[in-house]
């Protein structure tokens, strides 16, 4: 196996959370590719096939569309060890309606198609933790919809920082009001209720 | 009563690393025939043979991770293991100590080398073994029986021919110190040349003989060398154990569970619902918190 120190957190990933192998890792590193980008560069952008899962070693990526008022609605935050790509792009073939960009400096794994047929067929734990990953993302975009659907800003807002603990520290107040559909003013009255009621 | 005969004496395949602490010979459920359904109701048995580990200021060991579904067995022969987990648990298992630990509905834990013996170095040695848990067990409470080498009780073999170390079951009338879920039989032999110990242990159950030291002949006829694992037929009762040399033997029996199993690394379940619970138990922190 070639040592590649940049993507070691994703090995160690795949060994403590999904439960690879060791034997099973030898041969599946060898397949991630690394990619470093800057503060505002893309991993996908609308109109292009995605091609590649990523898994974020380090930095914070978004997920977002774009509307017809040329107005960002954030879908998605990927901070370290989380995946993230347009799994109906690259799973159906069809453009993306959807960008993808490094809120911070950013590392990431790239894992293409080959890396998860490689990945499933030889490793029966790999195949079960992809399900479970798959399933909750279901799990979570269901709760998403739900919650955008149904829920006033507090309960969303309260629910995003389940989600993503920390992370308020890291985006401007204005992706977070994006990611929860409110305005920035709407946020800051979330934040000034919840501390009254401290 | 019939002799039990032997099955298989499987050669110990190459080893590997688990973390950095431990060099591994992987008998069961990898090696040659001893999956786990063969071997029911014994799991997973890691075989550190005799291995020098040079000084080092920082421990070597497996950082944290979780169990769920069985219980895990170290047996130290050589060196010192020091454990933690996410219950506040923790302890050293010294030369000739025995740690069980019912894993059950999940722990994390870690485990180093002692800090003085990772700073001294030196020659280390152990056996890790996992007992399944029957399916009524498996998501009962956590807990540890830490069995110092002087809680085992020691049956000498007739003609100073050696003792017998009994760390769970029975063996002649002699109950072993630690308790066990289902009938689970967990000896050492320690015998001296020359020395020689007949067991009878139901037919039905998965029985084996790891040879930790020395080289034994097994009724009379077959001579196994160190780090070798001899398993028996599951037909018969009787077998011996003789040594050429003086030889240290773990001696493991157990009843078969007959249950399904699904494993996934750490996770040892009956269904794969239950598998993909732990694994969602596990990422949202159910199994506690070990830095």
């Amino acid at each position: 196996m070639l040592l590649k120190p940049m993507v070691e957190p994703f090995r160690k990933y795949l060994q403590n959370k999904a439960m690879v192998r060791q034997e099973h890792l030898e041969e599946i590193m060898d397949m991630v590719i690394h990619k470093s980008i800057d503060k505002g560069e893309f991993l996908l952008q609308k109109g292009q096939v995605c091609t590649h899962s990523f898994f974020v070693l380090e930095g914070l990526v978004r997920f977002f569309s774009i509307d017809q008022e040329g107005k960002e609605h954030i879908v998605q935050f990927a901070p370290e060890n989380w995946f993230i790509s347009d799994r109906g792009s690259i799973f159906f073939g069809k453009p993306s309606e959807y960008f993808i960009d490094a809120i911070e400096p950013t590392h990431v794994v790239m894992l293409d198609s080959g890396f998860f047929h490689k990945a499933t067929a030889i490793s029966s734990e790999f195949r079960t933790y992809n399900e479970y990953l798959l399933q909750n993302h279901i799990r979570q975009l269901q709760n998403r919809i739900n919650l955008l659907i149904g829920a006033n800003a507090e309960i969303r807002y309260l629910d995003f920082l389940t989600l993503y603990p920390n992370i308020t520290q890291r985006v401007p107040q204005w992706m977070v009001a994006s990611y929860l559909g409110i305005t920035p003013e709407s946020l800051s009255r979330v934040r000034k209720g919840l501390l009254s009621k401290e | 009563m019939a002799t039990r005969q032997i099955e298989l004496v499987a050669a110990p395949r190459s080893p590997h690393f688990v973390g950095d602490g431990f060099r591994v010979h992987n008998f069961i459920p990898s090696g040659y025939c001893l999956d786990m359904k063969r071997m029911d109701p014994f799991i997973m048995l890691d075989y550190n043979s005799k291995f020098y580990f040079p000084p080092s200021d920082k421990p070597r060991g497996v950082d944290v991770h979780p169990h769920r579904g069985f219980e895990t067995v170290t047996i130290a022969y050589k060196g010192k293991v020091a454990h933690h987990d996410s219950s506040g648990g923790g302890g050293i298992i010294g030369e000739g100590d025995v740690q069980w630990m019912t894993a059950a509905s999940g722990v994390l834990h870690k485990e180093y080398h002692e800090e003085t013996f990772s700073k001294e170095g030196g020659d280390f040695q152990m056996v890790q073994l996992w007992v399944n848990l029957p399916a009524k067990d498996k998501m009962s409470t956590p807990h540890y029986q830490g069995i110092t080498n002087a809680m085992i009780p020691k049956v000498n073999l007739p003609g100073n021919g050696g003792t017998v170390e009994v760390i769970a079951g029975e063996w002649n009338g002699v109950k072993g110190a630690a308790t066990t879920y289902s009938p689970v039989h967990l000896y050492n032999l320690k015998l001296n040349a020359g020395g020689k110990g007949s067991f009878s242990l139901p037919e039905t159950y998965s029985t084996g003989l790891l040879v930790i030291e020395g080289s034994i002949l097994v009724n009379g006829e077959v001579k196994v060398e160190s780090d070798h694992f001899v398993l028996l037929e599951n037909s018969g009762e009787e077998f011996t154990v003789e040594s050429m040399t003086d030889a240290t033997v773990l001696l493991l029996s157990g009843e078969p569970l007959h249950e399904p199993i699904v494993a996934h690394g750490p996770f040892v379940m009956n269904t794969h619902e239950e598998i993909v619970q732990a694994i969602d138990d596990f990422h949202s922190g159910k199994f506690g918190k070990l830095d």
